[in-house]
């Protein structure tokens, strides 16, 4: 081999890896041979686990990574080689994930995500959790000093994306004027944080819970009121089902920490399995700020943001690397939300409700759908149990659509919509009237592009400072 | 003329005339060999009837869609303005999009065997949002290759970042 100075992965990595083969082939092969007689499965069993010890040791050992010439290199493959290059200067972001096994030891998964590309395409497991950290730092110390020795703002524009407003749309103090220097893995300032009873108590509180504890209790009634009390027991695997999915919301979420550092704003949260995030504040896309009935109650609401090349993943409602707070009081969401879209108040923006008309298209809906927009922001607020508002500044939005279906069109209605990269957050003013639609679609036609282009002016101060 | 959909500018340009031409050609194709099976079948289980109304349900599904066809088929418009690419399209279902230069992630062609067939092309315009919806079938050949041309040079003049 040659000289470079490579590093290797932890030599735990294998163990990790084929951890629950490990301890069922341990446990079941020990066993028998204290006991002086194998059975066939346990041959099996050791074999698989010699096998796989080889190939995993093989694998360990194939496996390097080094930098060089501002690329990430990544050799990998025990019959078939391959080298991956990642750009240094196209990394979104890296987040630290700690899957349950891998913290018993102490190690540590780099995501890294790639600009353009879909899925995570960068992965780095395992590394012991220090030197993951610190690989981390040094790998986005070493990106914003590519990227600023590297071409000029316009051009960066072009092939690049995000990269430019990172330094303008972080409103951190420290950060103003980073275009040259690259930030140092500065102190963190903590920005919100969720205690175990609120998210327990949140999670309990959500719609579908309700909704299943009152088909239970239904159910559980009628079988009592029958005196089939073997029925009965028929509503305990459904308990059983929501106490998992509700103890892997509150495992996914405790200890929920978003913290303000030089890189992004980094999350981090899990009970066994451990993720730190960072998100690039100039990244995101847009914002939904969720507000299930029961928790409007409390003044509570959920806040997820839209990142580009994260993809759409918040839909199902748990752990989704999308949320930036699971649960929060308004004024905790609203400070995050004017922190994430770098000082735009979404509650400025003046929502006009759908007119009466609408109740056609939408019997129960129409109450609650209403849009508006500020200078920089359009706004959609829809849903009746769960309240959903959605954000997005007009210099990110794609396209701008309108749609009409033969229905609407005898009503004299029609949908606005404007696209965004995919993620949870879908600005759409449904149900207008038909003309006013129309007048929208232009003027956000026009503002959407004189906001790209005041995004575009690589010296303008399209930042206000935060307050 | 609805004013929801009007045009921007003075027209929308239309897509060639082979698109309608091309669809309803692979409609009655499929139409018609929905029809013979139907009959066949009909013939060798010796129920005539049965398989003779549904021939019959066939033909009416496929009369509707020939309907269905040539309006949506004339319902496509584009324009090309300075920045974006307004497209309209649908007859029952309309859609009006404007797409910025400067948001497309690239643009592509396509066209099938019988597309080409039909001397047709469709362009097509990535932006990052999946839901932009960005498309234009039934092109002659020559225009959509200019097309493409066009918008890939727009767009790389006026980029701008996600």
């Amino acid at each position: 081999m040659t000289d470079r100075p490579f590093r290797r992965l932890s030599p735990l990595t294998p163990v990790v890896r084929g951890f629950i083969v490990v301890v069922a082939a341990g446990t079941t092969v020990l066993r028998d041979v204290t006991r002086g007689d194998l059975g066939p499965a346990a041959v099996l069993l050791g074999m698989l686990l010699v096998g796989g010890g080889v190939f995993g040791i093989a694998s360990w050992y194939r496996t390097k990574f080094w930098i060089e010439a501002d690329e990430l290199r990544v050799d990998t493959g025990v019959i078939s080689r391959q080298s991956r290059r990642i750009r240094i200067d196209r990394l979104q972001g890296i987040d630290i994930v700690q899957p349950f096994v891998a913290r018993l030891f102490g190690l540590a998964e780099l995501r890294m995500d790639v600009a353009g590309g879909h899925a995570r395409e960068g992965s780095l497991a395992f590394l012991p959790l220090g030197e993951a950290r610190e690989l981390k730092d040094l790998l986005l110390t070493h990106r914003d000093e590519v990227r600023a020795r590297t071409a000029p703002p316009e051009a960066r524009l072009a092939v690049e994306g995000p990269a430019p407003t990172a330094e303008g749309a972080t409103p951190t103090p420290q950060s103003a004027p980073v275009a040259a220097v690259p930030a140092p893995p500065g102190p963190e300032r903590v920005l919100a944080r969720v205690d175990l009873g609120t998210l327990m108590l949140s999670t309990l509180l959500s719609v579908e819970t309700i909704v299943l504890v009152v088909l239970g209790t239904g159910l559980l009634a009628v079988f009592v009121a029958s005196g089939e009390w073997l029925g009965a027991s028929a509503v305990a695997p459904l308990l059983a089902g929501l106490g998992v999915v509700l103890f892997k919301r509150v495992s996914g979420n405790y200890g929920f920490t978003v913290s303000e550092t030089p890189a992004g704003l980094q999350v981090r949260r899990g009970l066994f399995d451990l993720t730190a995030q960072t998100i690039t504040v100039a990244r995101i896309q847009g914002l939904v700020v969720t507000e299930p009935l029961l928790w409007r109650w409390l003044g509570w609401s959920r806040l997820d943001v839209s990142i580009a090349g994260y993809g759409d993943s918040s839909e199902d409602e748990g752990p989704a690397p999308s949320t930036v707070l699971p649960v929060g009081q308004r004024a905790a969401v609203a400070f995050l939300a004017r922190h994430v879209l770098a000082g735009d108040e979404v509650a400025q923006a003046t929502l006009h409700p759908a007119p009466r008309g609408a109740r056609w298209a939408a019997p129960v809906g129409w109450r609650y759908m209403a849009a508006g927009a500020t200078d920089r922001l359009v706004v959609s607020r829809e849903g009746w149990l769960t309240r959903r508002t959605h954000a997005a500044p007009h210099a990110r939005v794609q396209s701008v659509r309108v749609t009409q279906g033969p229905w609407q069109r005898r009503l004299g209605l029609a949908d606005l919509h404007l696209d965004s990269p995919p993620g949870p957050t879908r600005v759409r003013a449904r149900n207008r009237v038909a003309a006013e639609t129309r007048e929208w679609f232009d003027v956000e036609v026009r503002v959407s592009r004189e906001a790209r282009r005041r995004l575009g002016r690589p010296a303008s101060p399209s930042v206000p400072p935060s307050p | 003329m609805n004013d929801l959909f009007a045009p921007p500018g003075n027209e929308w340009r239309p897509v060639s005339p082979q698109l309608g031409r091309m669809r309803r050609t692979v409609l009655a194709v499929l139409v018609a060999v929905a029809v013979v099976v139907s009959l066949t079948a009909g013939l060798v289980l010796g129920l005539l009837g049965w398989f003779g109304s549904l021939a019959a349900l066939w033909l009416v599904l496929g009369a509707a869609g020939w309907v269905v066809i040539g309006r949506n088929a004339r319902s496509w418009g584009y324009a090309e303005r300075d920045e974006d690419l307004f497209i309209k399209h649908g007859a029952l279902f309309r859609e009006l999009v404007a797409v910025p230069y400067g948001r497309m992630q690239f643009v592509d062609i396509t066209s099938g065997p019988v597309e080409q067939l039909y001397g047709v092309a469709t362009v097509h315009l990535h932006t990052a949002s999946a839901s932009s919806n960005a498309r234009i079938p039934g092109l002659p050949a020559a225009e959509a290759a200019r097309l493409r041309d066009r918008l890939t040079q727009l767009g790389e003049a006026q980029a701008a970042g996600l």
